[in-house]
């Protein structure tokens, strides 16, 4: 289709009924009255955000790092991301930095009097989701984790709200879940279970405890 | 001692004898942990006959001094020193002192107040 197009205007004359194929416009000068699209016009802005109805709160999402202007940027990313994924937010709030400092001696041992010191302060912020539905709030969060920015750690606490007999369903939920659980708790925390109880076990059997008992 | 060490290296930091000595006593402790905390459980274990609980206790003291997690020290990556460590980055006093100002250790400058 496209090299077809292409032909006729090759083959066509110049002058009277020439096809645009290039994305300019028509005349350069006007090129200052074209506004830019609103969804490119808005990155210049402030980002949109949506209002809530209850307020209730689902998720906090908190954001660290050593740097800013990075810090800031994400920020922005998140709060652009929640606007679009219909997700009323709030923030970002500047949590108190944490700041830690280390002071060691320039030299020798002996050349204690002449230190230097250093200091790493971590800069965090807080994101707060409101009536978001936990779907699309884990939706977020999966976006933001895709377009992780460098040097910035996130951590998110999320709420959801569910009727009164939880246990009940979650307990018939069990079965189907036992596999997706067990593939992710193995990520986390220890992986290697010590066996201490089997040790024990066995300890008490063998030949040097037979005798104790 | 050597009859735990690597025949192989087995180590990608700097490399000397009590970095060596260091990661062995580490494996080691991880390798016998279970057998170390069934036998302190066995010992605190005021329910099992006390001859049994003096068994483990006997047991308990004639298990290798590698064994115990008291011979791990923390030891410099990048110069292998075993004094004046910190705990954060692991690394000597003065390894960390020309790290950071290198700029190598993300976040870390030099703090004036």
């Amino acid at each position: 289709m496209l090299m077809s197009t292409r032909s006729q205007a090759s083959v066509a004359d110049p002058k009277t009924d020439q096809l645009q194929l290039t994305n300019e416009l028509p005349d350069p000068a006007l090129e200052n009255d074209v506004r830019l699209p609103r969804s490119v016009q808005a990155l210049y802005l402030q980002p949109l955000r949506r209002e809530t109805e209850y307020g209730v709160p689902s998720c906090d999402l908190q954001l660290r790092s050593y740097s800013i202007p990075n810090l800031e940027f994400f920020c922005d990313f998140a709060l652009r991301a929640a606007y679009y994924l219909n997700l009323p937010a709030f923030g970002p709030v500047p949590l108190p930095k944490i700041i830690e400092r280390w002071t060691v001696p320039r030299s020798h041992f002996i050349f204690k009097k002449s230190q230097e010191n250093f200091e790493r302060i971590t800069r965090r912020r807080l994101i707060q989701i409101r009536d978001g539905h936990p779907e699309t709030v884990q939706v977020w969060l999966a976006f933001l984790q895709k377009h992780a920015y460098y040097g910035i750690g996130m951590k998110a606490n999320m709420w959801e709200y569910s009727p009164l007999d939880t246990s009940k369903q979650m307990d018939s939920e069990l079965p189907s879940m036992q596999k997706s659980i067990d593939e992710k708790m193995e990520l986390l925390g220890q992986s290697k279970v010590l066996g201490t109880v089997e040790k024990v076990k066995e300890l008490l059997e063998s030949e040097r405890f037979k005798h104790t008992a | 001692m050597s009859m735990f060490r690597a025949k192989k290296l087995d180590i990608g930091s700097f490399v000397n004898v009590k970095v060596i000595r260091d990661h062995t006593k580490r494996k080691v402790f991880a390798e016998y942990e279970p057998e170390r905390q069934a036998l302190r459980y066995i010992i605190q274990n005021t329910t099992l006959p006390a001859r049994t609980r003096a068994e483990a206790q006997l047991q308990l003291t004639q298990m290798h001094c590698y064994t115990r997690p008291t011979q791990i020290r923390g030891r410099c990556l990048l110069g292998g020193k075993g004094r004046g460590i910190l705990r954060d980055f692991r690394l000597s006093r003065y390894n960390f002192r020309l790290q950071a100002l290198s700029g190598n250790i993300p976040g870390v400058q030099k703090a004036s107040w």
